[in-house]
């Protein structure tokens, strides 16, 4: 039972990483209707300021809070003068530069940092404590606590404010929402930063446990797409519960079942997520969409 | 595709010196020369398949890889135990084709981002699986192949022999492929892709269509993976890695989405910029990759194949610059439309 516990616990916390990756691909989803696949490359170059501040002796929460304003403004600024250029056109064309934008922020990355992983000091104490008989690593919880709150904090801002409400219109119709005096452009900035700065936290709180290097959330990046595909793309709740299941799951099945094993544990959650789609197209927590000619 | 090919006898001309320059390429070149060329035969195909269900279908594919990389599986598993090439090419051909049409018949009814995911799990479940079926696949360490060696009575060295076989490959499914886009099929592509509520009140199935556009682009990607190992003679987990498929995307969009001549281009690019790259910087080659891939995405948004209409609009252009400025955009979207009109 203890081991069980100590399965689940783990996996529920390799799920709040790509949870955070999974909610800032839904937040540029809600706010461009985009896939951005530069996610990853900007969280990365964002833990590397961070790793940059630490190794120059600032404390790790300060690092933190100044990887989370980098992030911000390199997500802002690549909408700007990237991203903006693609808008009304093609989306695959759209997808295909942040698809760039991915390559190319992976090699300034190393440019600056080389290719080998370094160690990056973690910002929770490294200490276990018992949990019904298991035994829990203090990072675990920390990071589940901070996804929890960012994805609370996610879903007040859409639900409940007047950007979150603004950034939906947009994402909805920007036409329309232009028509309406909406500030669209600056509002997809907006967008791009919120998920840049989140893309930040979820580097800082899993580059401890990876080692940070340029390709450090390659992997992280497919499990979040998942995650957000599986929970609807406009749902922060669904794509948490989501990177929970698959995270739990992939745990459990390499755990448990033996011709799984270590190595073929990824296959399980992915193969699930395609019976549920398969079941369910919109996602868990998707709302249908209804295509008119 | 532009104007100065528009008229018939232009164009067999153009094919005739593209044909000859094919035939003498690699009897004038370095094995490298040829093996990169090789390579670019190999992943237009990969890329024609994916350009048939994305940019003829509208379908997104984020697996190709993993049908390039069953192709070659199948074809060293062929090397190993001596069939001939032959029968490896069709198994190459059939059984990726079979699992893509598999895939599709469950995944089809599904649109945008989840059929995506579904793609996008071929590879992520495929590469472990690869790594694991150690017996069929020789696991992470893969394949080496000794095979496809130049007929002493051709009096060809290795590579020239490889680049003949493959370049047929090639030739051959882009010719049945330029044919199947212009006819019936291809029209129910491009109609699914404009709207499936319409292509359904015309008649066409979207349903039925999708699963043959992504049967098709599956068995490009397994014939692909026959060229491959063809070429390079090895294949491990590698081949297959979600990575590869993203680059493919990525090339084929480069080249020019919906275009035979641009899915050349992109096959041309994907295999060339890592090169040029690598020679300029060896330790920046993502770096210039990336700066190249969005320059080009800048400059053509159409691809690499609207070079020449953009160049002539930009010259149509000067005599009075700055004047309204017409979108780039309006040349691009136009022109798909009066190449139709030409080629008709």
């Amino acid at each position: 039972m203890s081991y069980f516990i100590q399965v689940v616990v783990d996996g529920l916390s390799n799920g709040a990483i790509y949870a955070a990756i999974a909610l800032a691909i839904v937040l540029v989803f809600r706010a461009t209707g985009l896939v951005n696949f530069a996610q990853g490359g900007m969280a990365v170059a964002a833990t590397f300021v961070a790793f940059a501040l630490t190794r120059a002796g600032v404390p790790v929460l300060l690092a933190l809070i100044a990887a989370v304003v980098f992030g911000f403004v390199l997500g802002g600024v690549l909408e700007r003068v990237v991203m903006r250029h693609f808008e009304g056109g093609d989306p695959d064309t759209a997808v295909v530069a942040t698809i760039a934008l991915l390559v190319l922020l992976t090699g300034l990355s190393a440019l600056f940092f080389g290719y080998e992983p370094h160690p990056f000091p973690s910002l929770f104490p490294n200490r276990t404590i018992g949990f019904l008989g298991a035994f829990v690593s203090l990072r675990s919880i920390g990071t589940i606590a901070v996804l929890l709150v960012i994805m609370a904090a996610l879903q007040l801002l859409f639900r409940y404010t007047k950007l979150g409400l603004a950034m939906r219109a947009v994402a909805d119709n920007p036409q329309s929402s232009a028509l309406s005096g909406l500030p669209v452009s600056r509002l997809l900035m907006i967008g791009w930063g919120l998920a840049a700065a989140l893309g930040a936290i979820a580097g800082v709180l899993v580059a401890p446990q990876l080692f940070i290097s340029p390709g450090m959330l390659d992997f992280v990046l497919v499990y979040a797409l998942a995650a957000a595909i599986l929970g609807g793309l406009d749902s922060p709740v669904g794509a948490v519960v989501a990177a929970a299941f698959i995270g739990v799951v992939e745990n459990l099945a390499g755990a448990y079942l033996d011709f799984i094993g270590d190595d073929l544990k990824i296959a399980v959650p992915f193969v699930a997520v395609i019976v549920i789609l398969i079941v369910r197209p919109q996602g868990l927590f998707g709302r249908k969409v209804t295509v008119r000619v | 595709m532009n104007t100065f090919f528009a008229s018939r006898p232009r164009r067999i001309a153009g094919l005739v010196v593209l044909a000859v320059v094919l035939v003498l390429a690699p009897l004038v070149s370095s094995p490298y020369i040829n093996y990169q060329l090789s390579s670019i035969a190999v992943f237009a195909v990969a890329i024609l398949g994916l350009n048939i269900v994305m940019g003829y279908t509208g379908q997104v594919s984020l697996g190709q890889s993993a049908f390039l990389g069953l192709g070659a599986y199948i074809a060293a598993y062929g090397v190993l135990h001596d069939w001939p090439p032959v029968l490896s090419l069709v198994l190459c051909a059939v059984i990726p084709a079979v699992v893509g049409m598999l895939v599709a018949l469950a995944a089809a009814r599904l649109r945008g981002l989840a059929l995506a995911m579904i793609t996008l799990a071929l590879p992520i479940v495929g590469v472990p699986l690869a790594r694991r079926l150690t017996d069929l696949t020789g696991g992470s360490q893969g394949r080496v192949v000794s095979w496809l060696r130049a007929p002493e009575a051709t009096g060809l060295a290795n590579d020239q022999w490889r680049y003949y076989v493959v370049v047929v490959i090639a030739v051959v499914a882009f010719a049945l492929a330029h044919n199947l886009v212009r006819g019936r099929i291809g029209r129910s592509f491009a109609i699914v892709k404009e709207n499936e509520a319409v292509a359904l009140s015309m008649g066409v199935s979207p349903y039925r269509t999708k699963v043959l556009a992504f049967t098709i682009a599956s068995l490009l990607g397994g014939v692909s993976g026959f060229m491959y190992l063809a070429v390079v003679q090895y294949t491990s987990p590698e081949t297959l890695t979600f990575f590869t498929s993203i680059n493919l995307v990525a090339a084929m969009v480069i080249g020019g989405s919906a275009s035979i001549v641009g899915t050349a281009l992109g096959a041309a690019y994907y295999v060339l910029v890592p090169v040029l790259a690598g020679q300029v910087n060896s330790s920046r080659t993502a770096l210039i990759s990336g700066a190249i891939l969005l320059a080009v995405l800048f400059l053509l948004p159409a691809g690499l194949v609207s070079l020449p209409r953009r160049l002539a609009s930009l010259l149509r252009r000067r005599p009075q610059p700055a004047a309204g400025a017409p979108t780039p955009d309006d040349a691009t979207h136009r022109a798909p439309a009066s190449s139709t009109a030409t080629t008709e």
